[in-house]
């Protein structure tokens, strides 16, 4: 039986006096109207950046990966840090749509929509790293295990990048579908309110035929659940995969037990910032405050502040246990290539330290909490922190490894390696850009959901109705509407 | 019974006209193209069918032929198949290295007529078949692009008709004949026939670097003009003063050898000789020694004159550096303790000391025991004076005709302005360099040489013992051997070959015997006479004493110059895989620099290599900041190197750099010339320079360095899995020690014998059939770069030039990494070569999606290139450091052409041309752009020697087997073979060596199928 009273103690997940056309017109007003000046101005230079990746690639491609300063010693840098960070964002929608799901946290219904796009986006740019940091990408597709005519060769099950292969594709699939289908009936709704024979056929043909019918309804109730029951495992394994990449391997530095909680508990730092970054957004752009509301941003910076603690007891373990095994390879990864100040990387672990750990301790105040400002400010920071997290934890690894001869000369960048990141960056707000154009960017649906429970008005006219009498209170909330 | 006939419809019972023609065409259909005239190709009968077809034929076709330029290969079969040449298998000729002065008997490998590979030809008894890293490289020069390709007149074309006329008509009267060291009995008998026909003709002999000292030395002392022979291996007690005898000093391939001998250690019987060193700035010997003590270049004298009265029980004076002192006391001690089994050599080029040398030899009583007068070398004959009289004569315009071969003194001579205006009076120039060097660029005509490899010849680098050249390959160019020119202008009527021939058939009995020759590539004497002395004339020694005495002392900063081992005195410089070749001490490439101290370092450039942050920004930023050197009013800017080992007020430049771009893309931009410093005093040039300023210029310059940090100690513990070193003492004391520590590292697993099975929770399967193992002998190794050469040669390793090396992008399969440790003024070295640990539990290959690399059934650790997809996981994962990733097209097997324009070095691009990639080796895959590659244990070879033991029927044995590396290295200090097979050397060297024996990072459980041996040292303290 679904509650239909919340206390008065919980804010209101909606604000204002809204019923439901009002909150249909809110959200899908922006699709139907024409950009404006500033959607023109971000998408036009989201895909200038977009370009310009495509040229870095192309030079990649074309003319080896020695278009980047990679060398024999640090086989990985950017691109792979660049992997990390991407797959690390893609956490936050998932778990906002999956776990929160099944934990019945009514606050996610604000956000999901947004941050399940952001995922499948951001999973978009992780997904280049790996294929444009082959040597020969051309080959990829040899390591897609199917019968092939190229003799009894076969993939290599104990690689943890085969892994990454499985985990990743998996994790965009399911992503994909439990966006989409989540879309079906605010889509339907988009297709009704439909002024051109275009936009009608469109939209028609993305709803899938949605009527609104209970058996829809029903049947759309259910996907949700068991794509959120599966979509639950895969939060954790994918970071936990990708941290394998590192945990496997016999580098000190990566060679490590603790890196896949703490490799989740990072995603899920970094994708809630980044949400919080896009929310901040959002929210003033298409005038959605009523939607995503101060409790929503507060909600979510508590999740940040709880993660980065996470994180930065994972880095203080790390320096324990390289002191304590007393093992002078790791000892020196952790003491002097990265905990060290004045080392060539120390700057980039204190970088870390102070992005990750130090800044959100900010959010045990609830005015910082609720400040947007301070929010957004901090989300930035969190994300750069978390870059320098993986930047970190291959870099500073790598450079310096077993056998002193072969330590680095010092690694910073090409044109080309920054040029790729930035065109992920492109893709990712061209992806985004046209999402908030062409989609509704709050879930419409499961905003009327909890409208009647959770919103402003509605919350005030029960608690009215409670303080005035008991038993309209006790009609009202067992009167099925 | 009767032929009834059924019908089957009414057309058939009728035979109509349209049942016919139905019956006709039935399975007929009209070409789809061929339809009525006038109709259009639609109209044709199939068109709708077909249409589809002929578009995407023809749209592949268009696609194919538009977008893909497909290079023309060319392959030219043989019309009549020579009878001795079988495609696909190799031959090898015996023939000899001979670069100015330095002879070394060789094998080439010729595969399908083409020389690829240069080993060491084993039946010489000088060399035993060991090789140094130039002669490992010399194939590549017969390949260069910028080889002279026909003679020229004034620079133009010409034919040789053209200019033999032109020459005869030009000499008149005497004519000079200037040459380096040559050792080729002919070749002096040619240049002779010459002198003959023009009276009054002389030869002159000019060395770049010429031991003029010693040479002049032994003349006063010995009454003899040449260099004995010495017998390192019989010495206890080695003492060099200044000399890189392990590098670049004299014959440094024999030297090595013999030292080698003296170094080896008996785990059973521990005895090593020992060698004391005295230098300024680090060499390769000085690195190898037990003790080494540094001075300034202005103090050998001083340091000599000590030692001889020290060795003679006097009062050593004028030495104030106290460690020094004791050292040289030290030394006397026991130089005289090893009496009969010592030797002293030093690399001055000053007659006075080399007197002194001599007459220390004399009181240690090396004649007869390390030094051999019976049989002298020829490989040095140059007297700087003579030189130096003859720029004096060419100036004076009193020199009509000069003929040059080898010598190029307007680069090499420190006076080179003087040599060129020498030149310019010379009526008639005549060049016979192989390349337009800085001289031939001054010479009327040209008419290039053969590369050793096309011509015929002979040698005798050592009194009694001869190597012969013969061609391996036909003349790539329109070349000839400069033999043949001075005898066809002496008026002979045979040429080089007719005179060689006669020559030797009359020495070793006609025509077989000559066949014999040339298949050996050697004559030996037949009974080798006991080692002999000389009588010792001491009437100079007085001289000497009281000339030393009075030498000058140095300024605030003394200069050295000094050889590189693959540069030499610019012979290398050309040579791309020479010039990548890392400098064993500094581990730079492509350039020369300024060597300092670390001291000096802290107060010229601020940099202190024991304040961390400094060390570590030094370390990791290849731009190193730039000095300026001043002597005599000529000055050099060069970026400045670090160097522990370095005597604190000395700096060094090598020599062999800054060379004429017309030599080839590999010249371009490396170094810069400091010949210019050297200078003349008495009859010698002198590479010292006593008083020289240097300050900061305040720029900074990339230099190309292979190892950036060379200590494996760190704050967080000493790294001794990765190197382990001792002394004699040490070893003596506590023989298990090295192995106890194994021991203590592996106890959490089960100590050593049950590591293997107890270091990881898999089943451990056996291991049976062949299982190949290396073992290197870090005692033995030298570190001189001759296996680095002759991997790269055998294994086509890419050359990435110098803006590759400096982003780490360096190719060599094989590296000699350099340790130093203890005291960083003067610290101990270690060289450890380093290459694929093919470990039976190998951490790259787990991590490699596709299965690119794994291990093969005889322990390899194999890498497949067209399965690589180029992830780079398992160089990360490789705690050697060992693999090598294509970071651009390097070989040019990319499948678009030229696309590395500008994105690669000319250098590379020059390495890809049609004639440098005929010294490709065939059966070793050229890798592409996107690939990992690494050492395989030169699988080919393997492969081929289990071949032969199959194809004769029989077990495979060790001397079926030779890795190139190994082959290469003149001092034996790697040994190959099946480690499952009792009876091979590495099972034997393994079993013989137990104590010192130890895996790199053994504790990780990679299972390294390499064993190193570690370093001892002659100390008798306990502490190295």
């Amino acid at each position: 039986m679904h509650l239909k009273y919340e206390s008065q103690l919980r804010e209101p997940l909606v604000s204002g006096n809204k019923t439901y056309h009002q909150v249909t017109e809110d959200i899908i007003r922006p699709i139907e109207a024409k950009p404006s000046r500033l959607w023109y101005i971000g998408f036009y230079i989201a895909v200038a950046l977009l370009c310009f990746g495509i040229y870095s690639i192309y030079r990649d491609v074309t003319y080896g990966i020695g278009q980047w300063n990679l060398n024999k010693t640090i086989g990985w840098g950017w691109d792979i840090t660049n992997f990390v960070w991407w797959v690390g964002i893609g956490h936050a929608g998932t778990l906002i749509s999956a776990i929160l799901l099944l934990f019945r946290q009514g606050w996610r219904t604000g956000v999901n929509r947004a941050a399940e796009a952001m995922t499948i986006f951001a999973v978009m740019c992780a997904g280049q790293f790996p294929i444009w940091h082959m040597g020969r990408v051309w080959m990829a597709f040899f390591v897609l295990p199917y019968p092939n005519t190229r003799g009894p060769l076969w993939v290599n099950f104990n690689s943890p990048l085969l892994w990454d292969v499985f985990a990743i594709s998996t994790y965009f699939t399911v992503s994909l579908l439990f966006w989409y289908s989540g879309l079906l009936p605010d889509l339907a709704t988009v297709r009704d309110r439909a002024f051109t024979k275009l936009r009608k056929r469109l939209y028609g043909i993305a709803s899938f035929g949605w009527s609104g019918s209970t058996k829809h309804w029903q049947r759309h109730e259910s996907l949700s659940l068991v794509l959120a029951g599966l979509s639950t495992p895969l939060v954790l394994s994918v970071h936990t995969i990708v941290s394998f990449d590192f945990a496997t391997s016999v580098v000190p530095g990566w060679h490590t037990t603790i890196f896949p909680p703490y490799f989740v508990a990072g995603a899920i730092f970094s994708g809630f910032a980044m949400v919080q970054t896009l929310m901040v957004i959002i929210r003033k752009v298409f005038e959605m405050e009523d939607y995503i509301t101060m409790g929503h941003i507060e909600a979510m910076n508590k999740v940040i502040v709880l993660t980065g603690s996470i994180v930065g007891i994972a880095y203080l373990t790390e320096l324990f246990m390289g002191w304590y095994s007393q093992n002078k390879y790791e000892g020196y990864t952790f003491w002097y290539s990265r905990a060290y100040l004045f080392s060539p990387y120390g700057w980039s672990y204190w970088g870390m330290m102070a992005c990750n750990v130090l800044s959100p301790q900010i959010f045990w105040f609830r005015k910082m909490r609720r400040n947007l400002f301070v929010t957004f400010f901090m989300s930035i920071i969190v994300n750069i922190g978390m870059w320098f997290e993986r930047f970190v934890i291959i870099v500073t690894s790598l450079y310096r490894d077993y056998l002193p001869s072969s330590w680095s000369v010092y690694y910073s960048p090409s044109i080309w390696e920054i040029g790729f990141y930035a065109g992920t960056f492109g893709l990712f707000f061209t992806c985004f850009f046209l999402f908030a154009k062409y989609f509704p960017v709050i879930a419409v649906a499961e905003i009327k959901y909890v409208l009647k429970t959770s919103g402003e008005s509605f919350k005030d006219n029960m608690g009215h109705i409670e303080a005035e009498n008991l038993e309209t209170f006790v009609h009202e909330q067992s009167h099925a509407h | 019974m009767d032929q009834k006939k059924h019908w089957q419809s009414f057309g058939e019972l009728n035979q109509s006209e349209a049942y016919n023609k139905d019956v006709k065409d039935e399975f007929k259909e009209e070409l789809p193209f061929v339809a009525e005239e006038g109709s259009s190709f639609l109209e044709a009968k199939a068109p709708r069918r077909d249409f589809l077809k002929y578009l995407g034929f023809s749209t592949a076709a268009a696609a194919v032929a538009a977008s893909c330029e497909i290079p023309v290969k060319k392959a030219i079969p043989f019309a009549n198949k020579p009878e001795d040449v079988v495609p696909g298998i190799s031959k090898y000729y015996a023939t000899t290295y001979v670069q100015d002065g330095d002879t070394v008997s060789v094998l080439a490998k010729v595969r399908d007529g083409r020389p690829i590979k240069i080993e060491g030809n084993d039946l010489s008894p000088l060399t035993k078949g060991g090789t140094s890293a130039r002669v490992q490289a010399s194939v590549l020069d017969l390949y260069d692009t910028a080889r002279l390709r026909f003679p020229t007149i004034d620079g133009s074309e010409a034919t040789f008709e053209a200019i033999d006329k032109a020459v005869a008509a030009a000499i008149s009267g005497p004519v000079v004949i200037l040459t380096s060291t040559i050792t080729s009995p002919t070749t002096k008998e040619a240049i002779n026939q010459l002198i003959a026909k023009f009276p009054g003709s002389r030869h002159v002999t000019y060395d770049a670097v010429s031991y003029t000292g010693l040479l002049l030395a032994n003349e006063a002392t010995y009454g003899k003009k040449a260099i004995p022979s010495y017998h390192f291996e019989n010495a206890k007690t080695i003492v060099s003063l200044g000399a890189d005898f392990l590098g670049t000093w004299l014959t440094p391939i024999e030297f090595a050898k013999q030292y080698a001998t003296g170094k080896k250690l008996d785990e059973k019987n521990p005895e090593m000789s020992k060698h004391i060193h005295f230098e300024s700035v680090a060499s390769l010997t000085g690195s190898n020694a037990d003790e080494k003590y540094l001075h300034r270049p202005s103090e050998t004298a001083a340091v000599v004159l000590a030692l001889y009265h020290a060795v003679n029980g006097q009062e050593i004076s004028g030495i104030a550096d106290a460690r020094l002192k004791s050292g040289i006391e030290k030394t006397a001690k026991t130089l005289l303790a090893s009496k009969g089994a010592a030797l002293v050599v030093s690399g001055s080029n000053d007659v006075n000391v080399q007197i002194l040398v001599n007459a220390i030899n004399e009181a240690v009583g090396a004649g007869g025991k390390t030094i051999d007068w019976s049989a002298t070398v020829n490989y040095r004959q140059g007297i700087d004076a003579d030189f130096a009289k003859l720029v004096e004569d060419l100036n004076a315009g009193s020199v009509n005709t000069l003929l040059i071969h080898g010598a190029n003194p307007v680069y090499t001579w420190f006076d080179a302005d003087k040599v060129k205006a020498g030149l310019k009076k010379v009526k008639t120039t005549v060049s016979f360099s192989s390349k337009l060097d800085e001289t031939a660029e001054l010479c009327k005509f040209v008419i290039p040489d053969h590369h050793y490899l096309e011509s015929w010849g002979d040698a005798e680098p050592k009194a009694g013992y001869f190597s012969f050249q013969q061609p391996t390959i036909y003349p790539l160019f329109k070349t000839r051997q400069w033999q043949d020119s001075l005898l066809k202008w002496s008026g002979s009527s045979s040429d080089y070959l007719a005179s060689l021939k006669s020559y030797w058939a009359a020495k070793v009995g006609g025509e077989t015997g000559w066949d014999k020759a040339l298949q050996d590539g050697v004559i030996n004497p037949s009974s080798v006479a006991g080692l002999t002395g000389a009588s010792f004339n001491s009437s100079s020694v007085a001289g000497a004493v009281t000339a030393l005495g009075s030498a000058k002392k140095g300024g605030k900063i003394e200069l050295v110059l000094y050889e590189k081992i693959g540069i030499g005195a610019g012979q290398g410089a050309s040579n791309p895989w020479l010039q990548e070749l890392p400098d064993p001490v500094t581990r730079a490439t492509w350039d020369n620099y300024v060597i300092v101290s670390p001291a000096l370092a802290r107060t010229l450039l601020d940099i202190d290599l024991n304040n961390n942050g400094q060390a570590d920004s030094y370390e990791v930023n290849p731009p190193k900041k730039v000095v300026k050197v001043t002597v005599n009013g000529k000055s050099l800017e060069l970026p400045a190197l670090i160097i522990p080992g370095t005597q604190p007020d000395t700096i060094a430049i090598a020599i062999g750099y800054g060379r004429s771009e017309k030599l080839g893309k590999a010249v371009v931009g490396t170094g810069k010339n400091a010949f210019p410093f050297a200078s003349i005093s008495g009859s010698s040039v002198n590479f010292t320079q006593a008083d020289v300023t240097i300050v900061s210029t305040g720029d900074t310059y990339p230099v190309a360095l292979t190892q950036t940090h060379s200590r494996y100690d760190t704050k967080q513990g000493v790294r001794t899995e990765v190197m382990k070193e001792l002394t004699l003492a040490e070893y003596k004391k506590e023989p298990t020690g090295i192995r106890d520590d194994r021991e203590k590292e592996l106890k959490p697993w089960g100590g050593l014998e049950k590591f293997e099975g107890q270091g990881t929770i898999y089943p451990v399967y056996d291991r049976p059939g062949i299982k190949w193992g290396m073992s290197v002998d870090l005692n033995t190794c030298t570190g001189c770069g001759a296996c680095v050469v002759a991997c790269n040669a055998e294994n086509n390793v890419s050359v990435v030039g110098k803006p590759e090396v400096l982003r780490g992008h360096e190719m060599h399969w094989l590296r000699i990494d350099r340790y130093f440790s203890g005291d960083m003024d003067n610290p101990n070295v270690v060289f450890q070569p380093m290459m694929c640990q093919h470990c039976d539990n190998a951490p790259c290959e787990n991590v490699c999606p596709v299965a690119a690399t794994n291990h093969s059934s005889e322990g390899l650790n194999q890498m497949t290139y067209n399965r690589c997809i180029g992830t780079r996981y398992c160089a990360n994962n490789c705690p050697y450091k060992v693999r090598r990733f294509n970071w651009a097209d390097y070989s040019g097997a990319d499948s678009f052409p030229d696309n590395q324009k500008g994105i690669v070095n000319d250098v590379v691009l020059d390495m890809n041309d049609d004639l440098t990639r005929m010294v490709l080796n065939p059966d070793v895959t050229v890798r592409s752009r996107g690939v990992i590659e690494k050492c395989s244990f030169c699988v080919q070879r393997l492969q081929e020697s289990k071949l032969k033991a199959k194809r004769d029927s029989r077990p495979m044995v060790d001397s079926d087997i030779k890795v190139a590396c190994q082959q290469a290295c003149p001092t034996n200090a790697i040994n190959f073979g099946n480690a499952n097979d009792k009876n091979s050397s590495i099972t034997q060297t393994r079993k013989e060596n137990p104590n010192r024996q130890f895996y790199v990072l053994e504790q990780l459980h990679v299972l390294p199928n390499v064993t190193y041996m570690a370093k001892v040292r002659n100390l008798e303290e306990e502490k190295a």
